[in-house]
């Protein structure tokens, strides 16, 4: 009974993992053929790989400043939303105060109104200060929809660790301050990667924002994509070369940070 | 260090009256233990005495200075708490070394301190761990040397070996009273425990609803209860106690009936501690008969569990002294100067 348990849940597993993956594949593939070979009539699996892509595409396209805006965005917006975020999300758990809950939920519901009705007013606002066109205008856009979600998740982090190690470091000398600096922090250090790590994530695939506020210099790498479907064509095999170069940095993240993040996403978001 | 509470209240936001205008004096070097069921208040003066929490009114003194609204840092306290609360990403070693880093203790000093509260602990070999590799024992004896290292004129302590099994528990206690002996430091202990607070207390504070009921040394406590609530909140098994009323010096209570000494007539509660009752197997001057309803051995002790006119008793003798089976005939010899009288409205001891 057991086994054939098993057996149905691995079956299960293999289905979700090839529908999955195939795309993914597909992806590596393309990057990989001629432009012949991608744009045969009928899927070609064997066929001899190439390389060209990669340099057309990064050098003489001159894609690869895109990588380090996309990198510039990404970071930046999460260690700024990291920086508001964490010590309010310390607050939110730790202290009281009229309206909290309401307040907890306001940081939710600016999450609510699709992401294309926000895009225009945000569009004027940052003509109006001048920042069109600037990775800065992108780094702020992104850090709007990162601060709930570092908000939301450090709560639960927080609301993890026993409240008598706050106490026990304002007896050992602590100021509240000093007990968040120098306890809770470092305690809460797996939970603020685990956040930091989806944080870059959601920012590094952002491509609504970063389309409408940059278009020059400071575009991101999703927003260089389209650019390569051109009136001649889409120039499928250096899209997918991007695209693959655009991965990376996710899957190598997730791999480093999973067990946390399923914990973060779980725990620490529900409890709050 | 003497401490003051004087007429402290501390009402919670949910309403909860924890502390109702409290007021507790005791002296520097003392071992004060704060006993009481859950939700008499025990925990929560500790935590006012200890800045943690605000009261709603009333203040704080401590030699004589008025500490009710510092900061925890500025009472010169330490504390250990029920589950420890050690930083598990700290060492044994750093995590005993922090007050004294925090407080700004020259580097120099630092190390012979920790190892010194280290060895008087016998922790001193696991000092490299972390405190997840401890065990509740060790983890116990850590949070007990953080607590003292830097030696603070008063050390609080709130319910710190209910995480403890038995044997560990009693173990620890002996220490907790070695400790006190050597380092002649304030301790203020919480717990519900009464024989933890008979062991380890030089004065006890028996609360009851927020408010101290009695503050006295442990023999007074156990032979002088204050009020029907101490009486039978001490001891185990409890004290027996019957309601009825005094007439031409005997108390009866339905057809139980006991002289007793006092004159003023009219309704009283009288206590009996269930060890000062002395069972015998045949009638004698003065004892009361009553019928062997339960018997429970407890080595070297027996407990018989007695029906005396209706009204349940419960007797303590050895259990080389007398044999009896259920169902028997008994009788009680109750002597007279081991008996308390309470007032029946109030629960107060009748002088």
């Amino acid at each position: 009974m057991k086994r054939t348990w098993r057996i149905v849940a691995i079956g299960a597993l293999v289905v979700v993992l090839v529908i999955a993956l195939t795309p993914y594949l597909w992806l590596v593939m393309t990057s990989l053929k001629s432009r012949l070979d991608a744009l045969a009539d009928t899927p070609v699996w064997a066929f001899t790989p190439t390389l060209e892509h990669y340099p057309k595409v990064f050098l003489d396209k001159e894609y690869l400043p895109l990588v380090v805006n996309s990198l510039v965005v990404a970071c930046a917006s999460t260690v700024l939303s990291l920086l508001i975020g964490v010590p309010a999300a310390y607050v939110f758990a730790r202290h009281d105060f009229r309206g909290k809950e309401d307040l907890f939920f306001f940081f939710l519901t600016t999450r609510m109104a699709p992401p294309i009705s926000v895009v225009v007013p945000m569009f004027l606002l940052f003509g109006f200060v001048g920042l069109i066109d600037t990775r800065a205008s992108v780094i702020l856009a992104h850090s709007t929809f990162n601060l709930s979600l570092v908000v939301w998740m450090m709560r639960g982090f927080f609301a993890d660790i026993p409240r008598e190690v706050d106490e026990a470091g304002q007896m050992d000398g602590l100021t509240r301050a000093g007990t968040f600096l120098h306890l809770l922090l470092p305690l809460a250090a797996p939970g603020i990667a685990a956040t930091a790590v989806l944080c870059f994530i959601l920012s590094w695939n952002e491509f609504l924002y970063a389309l409408i506020l940059v278009a020059f210099e400071s575009r991101t790498l999703t927003v260089g994509i389209p650019g390569l479907v051109t009136p001649h064509g889409t120039l499928w095999g250096q899209v997918a070369a991007v695209a693959v170069v655009a991965t990376l940095p996710i899957i190598v993240f997730t791999f480093l940070v999973q067990r946390h993040l399923v914990r973060g996403l779980t725990f620490g978001a529900v409890k709050g | 260090m003497g401490v003051a509470f004087k007429d402290v209240t501390k009402v919670f936001a949910d309403g909860t009256v924890a502390l109702d205008r409290f007021s507790l004096d005791f002296e520097a070097g003392e071992f004060v233990v704060l006993l009481g069921p859950s939700g008499s208040g025990k925990t929560t003066a500790c935590r006012i005495l200890a800045g943690l929490e605000q009261a709603s009114s009333g203040t704080i003194e401590v030699a004589g200075r008025d500490v009710t609204n510092l900061p925890p840092r500025d009472r010169d306290m330490s504390m250990v708490f029920q589950n420890y609360a050690l930083y598990s990403h700290k060492s044994v070693y750093d995590n005993i070394a922090y007050p004294l880093r925090v407080r700004r203790v020259p580097k120099a000093e630092v190390d012979g301190k920790v190892q010194a509260v280290a060895r008087l602990l016998q922790i001193d070999d696991v000092l490299r761990r972390r405190p997840r590799q401890l065990s509740g024992g060790q983890a116990q004896r850590v949070a007990v040397a953080r607590a003292l290292v830097w030696r603070p004129g008063i050390c609080l302590m709130d319910e710190p070996l209910s995480n403890l099994d038995a044997i560990l528990r009693l173990q620890t206690r002996t220490e907790l009273k070695r400790l006190h002996n050597e380092l002649k430091t304030t301790f203020v202990f919480v717990t519900h425990d009464q024989e933890e607070a008979m062991t380890l207390g030089t004065r006890i504070a028996v609360l009851n609803q927020g408010r101290l009921v009695q503050f006295e040394a442990p023999r007074e406590i156990y032979h002088r209860p204050a009020s029907r609530f101490v009486a039978e909140f001490i001891g185990r098994p409890a004290m027996n106690t019957l309601d009825g009323r005094i007439d031409d010096g005997v108390f009866r209570a339905g057809d139980f009936a006991l002289p007793v000494a006092r004159r003023d007539a009219g309704p009283a509660v009288l206590g009996i501690r269930p060890e000062h009752i002395v069972p015998h197997l045949s009638a004698r001057d003065g004892a009361v008969p009553c019928r062997l309803d339960v018997l429970e051995l407890v080595e070297p002790d027996v407990l018989l569990f007695v029906d005396c006119g209706g009204h349940p008793l419960v007797v303590r003798s050895k259990a080389d002294s007398i044999e009896p089976t259920e169902g028997q005939e008994l009788f009680l010899e109750i002597p007279a100067d081991q008996v308390h009288l309470f007032d029946p409205d109030t629960g107060k001891r009748r002088p």
